[in-house]
């Protein structure tokens, strides 16, 4: 059943690809006799074909997700994307301090422990990073500190 | 020949005075370290630390010794991640997660780590010599390799990786395809227009090869970890005290000389790199091997294949950056902007003129060989060490090494978001049993494919006859009808001999 | 250990060099908005030395390839748009991308125009031991037949690189649609496709030419100025001067921030280049770099882009790049 849902998902995708490629893309003039829309076009059709391939034999049955599970999942990507969020408004240390002591203590720190890594990692990879390495690393609000 | 061999002595020279040798093994080391942070790579290491090289007020070539220790560092050091946590540390080391990764999973950590220094360091050196050797005569078959060849090269890898077809081929290949189509997002190279782009102006440019590791790869097992722990699938790994052994070195020397050659070769070409390079080396060793089959499960000739090839190829991008002043690669196009830096104008001036900082370089190239090797090997141990590091704590920070890895290469929080999305896709990819491989080299190859072709066409004014029409195509394409047509023969004549036998 | 103390410690003593200037320009960057290896990087390393003595270490030079830029200057409307540390590389050809609407949304209102790094003219360059030996010869083989040549280019249908061989063919009046056109991806790939013989001609600017100069390898066939060049291009002929006075191209080099920087940062920057400016070894630069000096900063910069976008937008409605 889960490989035939993918391979639905994927199916509806290629063809939306493909419309595109048929349709939409198009140069006002080129000089290969291929243009910008042969290339899609040909990957549309392949595309399609093995996503119907995959939906007339499909080999993966379930998917294997607990309730547990899932939910945990779910929680770690709304962590991950509010890293993404605060990682320039807060700067690295801050929120690299916040995501690492909340994402340790919700797989089984304590929270002394998960503080503790928390700091460290925002201070340690700040400074290897940005101060020895020189990467680009944003600084957040710490930047009137330094 | 004299020449070569008086260039090579005047360059270890200057390579071997204490002040050089303590630069290319203080580069060595730092770009170790660079490259063990997934995404982070050669080219991002070089043009991050060229302003510090700068800056120290070094003379022209010992700041060049300087970089180019930071280059092969930066490629020894890709492996690292890709062994322990099956993250590629950068783009060459992709191939690097597929027997590396399990093999650190069997417990053999420090095996993998020591072979694949060992592989590393033979491509490198490998590549030294070949350049010493032939530089300028390569360099210049480097150029009239034309769009029509590289046609020819993409068939010959897309054949090569034929190989890696697993237990269903059709999933396979809508793997590659997916590669291929993330791979047309963003404006198009010949005609200026944009493709998929969907008015996001971050995606004008196409998706970054490094975020689609980073992504599929690194985000993906982020939450596949999480997903083991809650099930409690998940044990702790056993660290054994492995290292190479005499016979892993002779089980796959054969591997390691084809793959230097390979990688070498790949890499001199313009255009194509360590990640080229390493794909077609193990796909090749794929088809070769005897034991073809356990590929993907930690053979460590699987692991030695794209080590050798991606060291070797960034050995072979520096031959037409020194010899012709045409940077073959995006590292040695800063390493070129770092000669211009010191006025010094690369090409084959530059052996007459500034012969010092030509065979300086050459030379430290051949240092930084050994002392990669002798600065690796003993820290084997305590990378291995990195396995022990709690999950509770080790799934945070792989995230946060993709974001530093991520956000300091491209600088684009757009990006952050990108490989969260891909690292979802990934992930599902994985449960559904798909091979992530064949999607990151169809999005490599995909690019490359397409505007060498459009390319091609464009010289010919749309006569195809002309991907046909010279000696370098020829040969590759009988290599690609060679490397799939063999194996198919070798296994039949084993079976008709069994048959005999029996 | 030691050795990263070590680094430590020599980066510190760099950084407090560099405090000399305004306090937020503590990280100088020009971004490439091109691949290594072309006129974007070459506008980014003059930078690069020539701002050295104000900053005491060199500009990290960012390659941020894509879109022909436009990549960077969405980046500089969306989420860099007062970065105080970032300058950006633009030649004429990004003044064109935006006159035709290339950047979508972005156009040259959207950036803050802050300096030049000089001049530079486009150039039809031949193989050394090519049939064409002069300007001439290969015109007239176009005149007679505009698939005769092969030409290549960095820049894609549109770009300033097919526009310079457009100006070429309209010039001896040939329809550019009807000549065989290859975009390469950036001008070194281009370069290394002259040199295996893919292509016969490649329009590209002389400044990328200096490192080739008096080898054998390459063949500058014209300038595509109205004036002779300085040394070491003496002895090329202009287009003006063999007769083809409307194959003039005119690369404006310089650099734009984000629309938001602060006046104090903007002009730290303008006091920067102005003070090269006055610099003796900033006009060697230049002259090094293949480079006119054309210097420029601040307002009298602004004001002379936004003529010249004018003007491009005008020739481009004539051409039917833009309805």
């Amino acid at each position: 059943m889960a490989d035939r849902i993918f391979s639905g998902l994927l199916l509806l995708v290629s063809i939306g690809y493909g419309v595109m490629a048929f349709t939409v893309i198009k140069a006002p003039f080129q000089y290969d006799p291929l243009g910008p829309e042969s290339w899609p076009r040909i990957l549309s059709v392949v595309s399609a074909l093995c996503c119907l391939g995959l939906l007339a034999r499909p080999d993966t049955e379930r998917l294997d997700l607990t309730g547990k599970t899932s939910t945990r999942l779910v929680v770690l990507l709304v962590l991950l994307a509010a890293y993404a969020a605060l990682f320039e408004p807060l700067g690295f240390v801050i929120a690299t301090l916040l995501f690492c002591a909340v994402l340790a203590r919700i797989l089984g720190a304590t929270m002394g422990h998960a503080m503790i890594f928390g700091v460290a990692t925002g201070i340690l990879g700040f400074g290897v990073g940005a101060m020895i390495l020189e990467l680009n690393l944003p600084a957040g609000p710490l930047r009137a500190l330094m | 020949m004299t020449d070569v061999l008086s260039g090579l002595e005047a360059g270890f020279a200057v390579a071997l005075l204490p002040l050089n040798l303590a630069l290319v093994m203080g580069g060595c080391f730092v770009g170790t370290l660079i490259g063990a942070l997934p995404g982070i790579g050669p080219i991002n290491g070089v043009a991050i630390l060229l302003p510090i090289a700068y800056g120290l007020g070094l003379p022209p070539e010992s700041a060049l010794i300087l970089l180019a220790g930071i280059y092969y560092g930066a490629e020894y050091g890709g492996r690292i991640s890709s062994i322990l946590l099956n993250v590629p540390g950068d783009a060459g080391a992709v191939m690097t997660t597929l027997d590396g990764n399990p093999m650190a999973k069997r417990g053999e950590a420090g095996r993998a780590l020591s072979l694949s220094a060992v592989a590393s360091f033979c491509g490198g050196t490998a590549a030294v010599i070949l350049m010493t050797l032939f530089g300028p005569l390569l360099a210049s078959f480097a150029v009239k390799f034309n769009p029509s060849n590289y046609v020819a090269l993409m068939v010959f890898a897309f054949a090569s990786l034929a190989s890696l077809v697993g237990k269903n081929p059709i999933k396979t290949l809508l793997g590659a395809v997916i590669g291929l189509m993330l791979a047309t997002i963003g404006i198009d190279a010949n005609t200026g227009v944009a493709r998929y782009d969907f008015g996001v102006p971050d995606l004008l440019a196409g998706i970054d090869f490094l975020v689609v590791v980073i992504g599929l790869f690194g985000m993906a097992e982020l939450i596949h970890l999480v997903e083991q722990q809650v099930t409690g699938k998940f044990t702790i790994l056993p660290i054994g005290k492995s290292f190479v052994s005499m016979a892993d070195l002779m089980a796959t020397k054969w591997t390691i000389l084809r793959s230097s050659l390979i990688g070498f070769f790949i890499g001199v070409l313009p255009g194509t790199g360590a990640s080229v390079a390493s794909a077609v080396a193990y796909g090749t060793e794929k088809r070769l091997a005897s034991d073809g089959d356990t590929f993907g499960t930690g053979n460590p000739k699987g692991l030695a294949a794209p080590e050798a090839a991606n060291n070797a190829a960034a050995g072979g991008a520096m031959v037409p950056m020194l010899t012709l002043g045409i940077p073959g690669s995006g590292t040695t196009a800063i390493l070129l902007g770092a000669l211009l830096l010191f006025n010094v104008t690369p090409g084959p001036m530059m052996f007459q003129t500034r012969p010092e900082i030509a065979w300086g370089l050459i030379a430290s190239m051949y240092i930084g060989n050994v002392a990669l090797l002798v600065i690796n090997l003993p820290l084997v141990g305590l990378f291995a060490r990195m396995l022990t590091i709690p999950q509770r704590y080790l799934i945070p920070l792989i995230a946060v090494l993709a974001f530093i890895g991520v956000y300091s290469v491209v600088g684009n929080p757009f990006d952050l978001f990108m490989i969260i999305g891909l690292g979802i896709f990934g992930w599902v990819l994985r449960k559904l049993h798909f091979s992530l491989a064949p999607i990151i080299l169809g999005f490599v190859l995909g690019g490359l494919f397409e505007d060498n072709l459009r390319r091609a066409l464009s010289i010919s004014g749309g006569d195809w006859s002309i991907l046909v029409a010279d000696a370098n195509s020829l040969v590759l394409y009988t290599l690609a009808l060679l490397v799939v047509a063999v194996p198919l023969v070798l296994s039949r004549r084993k079976r008709m001999a069994l048959d005999t036998e029996a | 250990m030691k050795m990263l103390k070590a680094a430590a410690a020599l980066l510190l003593s760099t950084t407090l060099a560099g405090q000399v200037l305004a306090a937020d320009i503590d990280h100088p960057e020009c971004i490439a908005p091109a691949k290594p290896g072309g006129g974007f990087d070459l506008t980014c390393r003059v930078a690069q030395q020539g701002l050295m003595d104000t900053f005491g270490k060199p500009l990290q030079v960012t390659f941020m390839p894509g879109g022909i830029g436009a990549v960077a200057i969405s980046q500089f409307n969306t989420t860099r748009t007062d970065d105080p540390n970032a300058i950006v590389a633009f030649s004429s050809g990004s003044l064109l991308n935006m006159a035709t609407g290339k950047y979508g949304e972005w156009t040259e209102k959207d950036v803050r125009f802050l300096a030049t790094a000089g001049a530079d003219f486009g150039a039809a360059v031949v193989q050394g031991d090519s049939p064409f030996q002069s300007l001439d010869a290969l015109m007239e083989a176009i005149k007679a037949d505009p698939q005769a040549v092969v030409v290549g280019a960095g820049g894609s249908v549109g770009s300033q690189d097919w526009m310079k061989a457009a100006l070429l063919f309209k010039s001896v009046g040939q329809d550019p649609r009807k000549m065989r056109y290859v975009a390469f991806d950036g001008g070194g790939d281009a370069i290394a496709g002259l040199m295996g013989g893919s292509i016969q001609l490649y329009m590209g600017d002389v400044g990328e030419m200096v490192a080739h100069m008096g080898t054998n390898v390459m063949r500058v066939l014209a300038v595509m100025s109205s004036d002779r060049l300085g040394p070491p291009f003496a002895d090329i002929p202009t287009t003006k001067e063999l007769g083809y006075p409307d194959a003039e191209w005119t690369i404006l080099r310089g650099y734009y921030m984000g629309k938001n920087v602060s006046d104090e940062a903007y002009n730290a920057w303008v006091a920067a280049f102005e003070k090269a400016y006055a610099d003796p070894a900033f006009a060697a630069l230049q002259k090094d770099k293949g480079l006119m000096p054309l210097n420029m900063a601040g307002d009298e910069l602004v004001a002379s882009v936004k003529t010249r976008v004018e003007k491009m937008r005008a020739i481009a409605m004539e051409a039917g790049l833009i309805k």
